[in-house]
């Protein structure tokens, strides 16, 4: 079942006079519960198809399905409103708010979707102990270690139920032993059925991943499956 | 609602001296606002007051020569004059005077009120609440004898005076015979009453008056009586040199004087809620562009625009509530302390401040409301930001 679907998709930056094209054509099909590493050299347009696929931006040019939903001509409302229901991001810098404990952020996407208070401290306490940080929720972010921190994203990421897990170099700022923990977590999300899609230039990370999509110059050069 | 305050709180802690910098403005503006409105009330309660006891059936005649007019002052066939004039029953002619004292051996400036002896207890007792504490009021024939006020008795001189003691004014000895219960106002009780002609006599003061207490037929008829006054003292009298005054008008003097005062705090109300405004305003705008990237956050993890919008209007309604607070607790300070000094220097009730409820309410809820008007421009650009954009700062 297709879950994502790129048409002819065009990204395009003008900054004043010049115009950037950042990705150039790009057609992708991506179906529910695949597990897709994006790889490519700096610059190639990685981050800015995420967010394309995460319902943050819009194309300049082309379609991109989520769940059959056409949303390159959404308001940012109906915009903001999917991406609450569909996808979980996860940063390479955890962006996590730092004046928050760890189970203030991850109650943080219920509180947008409306969730009551009750049920949004239940689940994000049970998602921090899925995380093994459940001797940690009212640790404020700074007195978390890197791999940690992390682990409060992908509880936040996970908060909503999304169908899509976007992490763009999870790994990047973490040791090689957090960075595997990272991996496994990643992992047994794509076990229990979640889409994953992540960027990584961790050639151990990006061969846990079925596929493989490596972009160059804005357009997609290689998609190869394991 | 009780989210948008966690988040408020924390990021109003978060950045103390800001926030404190911030207050600045809308607590002198509330401060402003509490402390006139209090002094405000209490200023026109204890005139309506002064204007109960006056009585509404009198008009006030007094010679300004003294106080800067020019010309004659007033005297005896003016009093003449007036007293024959339709619609007044009856005119009681006022001396008042400071003299030379000696009691005890210690001299001292007193201030003396001379009126005819057979209307003094009319006059004041019912006019401005004197009320006997020992001895008894002057009356008819009581020349060379004095009823006294509190503070003379109390404190004036070293030594507590008492009903049977004399007083030597310009070498006359003056029997004490009556001592005034406190008035609650300093000035009335800092002084001494005697008879009218008496005191002009031993003060060589003629036929000169200071002032008439001119008291009606009719209330209702105080505007046009006091009309024909004037224009029976015009005939032979500057017009600066006297002024007539119903009780309404005295009272209407007063608080027209007040307006002044409120017209100034008011304006220093005024300009300080903009300034705070502003300051809020400006604080949030700040507060928005070094949380850019936890707004990107934010929308990243499915905030949508009203949701920034609320928190960062909250947050400035906060900033105002906390600023009218302070400014409430502080205008209640002053206004104690108005009350305290007020009641050091012209007596006790003679001006009661007071901060109600009403207008802590009003004063809170106005403030919150600046916060909140500060705080929605902020909000909306907050709330427009590019999510992609966000993140990248
Ligand atoms: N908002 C923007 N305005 C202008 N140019 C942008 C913007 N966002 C990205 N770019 C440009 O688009 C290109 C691709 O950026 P992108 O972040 O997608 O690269 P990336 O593949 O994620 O690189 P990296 O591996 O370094 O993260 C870069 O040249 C970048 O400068
Ligand atoms: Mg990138």
């Amino acid at each position: 079942m297709t879950l994502l679907k790129l048409e002819n998709v065009y990204k395009t930056y003008h900054m004043g006079k010049v115009s950037v094209p950042v990705l150039k054509n790009i057609n992708l099909e991506i179906k529910k519960g695949e597990y897709v590493s994006i790889m490519g050299p700096s610059g190639s347009g990685k981050s800015t198809m995420m967010n394309l696929i995460g319902a943050l931006d819009r194309p300049s040019k082309g379609r991109i399905l989520l769940n059959g939903t056409d949303i390159s001509k959404l308001s940012d409302d109906r915009l903001a409103t999917l991406r609450q229901k569909m996808v979980g991001f996860v940063f390479q810098q955890f962006n996590l708010i730092p004046r928050l404990t760890t189970l203030e952020n991850v109650e943080l996407p219920m509180w947008f979707a409306g969730l009551p208070k009750r049920a949004r401290a239940k689940r994000a306490r049970d998602l921090l102990i899925q995380v093994g940080l459940g001797d940690r929720l009212t640790h404020k972010s700074t007195e978390l270690s890197g791999g940690q921190m992390q682990r409060v994203a992908i509880a936040r990421a996970l908060a909503n139920k999304p169908e899509i897990i976007l992490a763009d170099e999870p790994t990047g700022n973490l040791d090689s032993k957090s960075g595997a923990e990272i991996a496994r977590m990643l992992d047994r999300l794509n076990d229990e059925g979640k889409t994953i899609i992540i960027v990584t230039h961790d050639p151990t990370l990006a061969k846990i991943a079925r596929r493989i999509i490596s972009l160059k110059d804005g357009e997609i050069v290689d998609d190869r499956i394991s | 609602m009780i989210e948008y305050l966690e988040l408020t709180i924390k990021n109003l802690t978060y950045r103390k001296m800001r926030t404190f910098l911030t207050l600045l403005g809308i607590v002198i503006g509330i401060t402003a606002i509490v402390a006139l409105v209090s002094i405000g009330a209490g200023m026109t309660k204890s005139v309506n007051a002064q204007f109960d006891r006056l009585g509404a059936d009198k008009i006030f005649v007094a010679s300004m020569v003294a106080g800067g007019g020019s010309g004659e002052g007033l005297r005896d066939k003016d009093l003449r004059r007036i007293e024959k004039l339709p619609g007044v029953k009856a005119v009681i002619p006022v001396v008042t005077l400071i003299a030379g004292s000696e009691f005890k051996g210690e001299e001292k400036a007193l201030p003396i009120t001379g009126v005819p002896a057979k209307e003094a207890e009319k006059v004041f007792s019912d006019a401005q609440a004197f009320r006997i504490l020992n001895g008894r009021w002057i009356v008819s024939g009581d020349r060379k004898k004095a009823t006294i006020g509190y503070n003379i008795y109390n404190d004036f001189y070293r030594v507590k005076v008492s009903v049977g003691d004399k007083i030597e004014i310009q070498g006359n000895e003056i029997e004490v015979i009556g001592i005034f219960a406190d008035t609650g106002d300093n000035n009335q009780n800092s002084r001494i009453f005697m008879d009218f002609d008496y005191l002009r006599e031993i003060m060589n003061k003629g036929d000169e008056i200071t002032s008439m207490v001119v008291r009606l037929d009719d209330v209702s008829k105080a505007e046009a009586v006091s009309i024909r006054i004037k224009e029976a003292l015009e005939k032979n009298h500057d017009t600066s040199s006297f002024v007539v005054l119903t009780s309404e008008q005295l009272v209407k003097q007063i608080t027209d004087s007040f307006k002044v005062i409120q017209v100034v705090f008011g304006g220093i109300a005024a300009v300080s809620l903009i300034v705070g405004g502003v300051g809020i305003a400006n604080t949030m705008i700040m507060n928005v562009l070094e949380r850019t990237k936890e707004i990107g956050i934010m929308k990243a993890t499915g905030a949508r625009g009203s949701h920034i919008l609320k928190m960062i209007v909250v947050e400035s309604g906060i900033i105002g509530l906390i600023g009218g607070s302070i400014g409430i607790v502080i205008g209640y300070l002053i206004s104690l302390g108005i009350n305290i000094a007020a009641e050091r220097f012209l007596g006790a009730n003679v001006l009661t401040t007071a901060v109600t409820p009403a207008l802590a309410g009003f004063a809170l809820s106005f403030s919150f409301v600046v916060g909140i008007i500060s705080g929605v421009y902020p909000a909306y650009r907050a709330s427009k930001l590019d999510p992609v954009v966000a993140l990248r700062s």
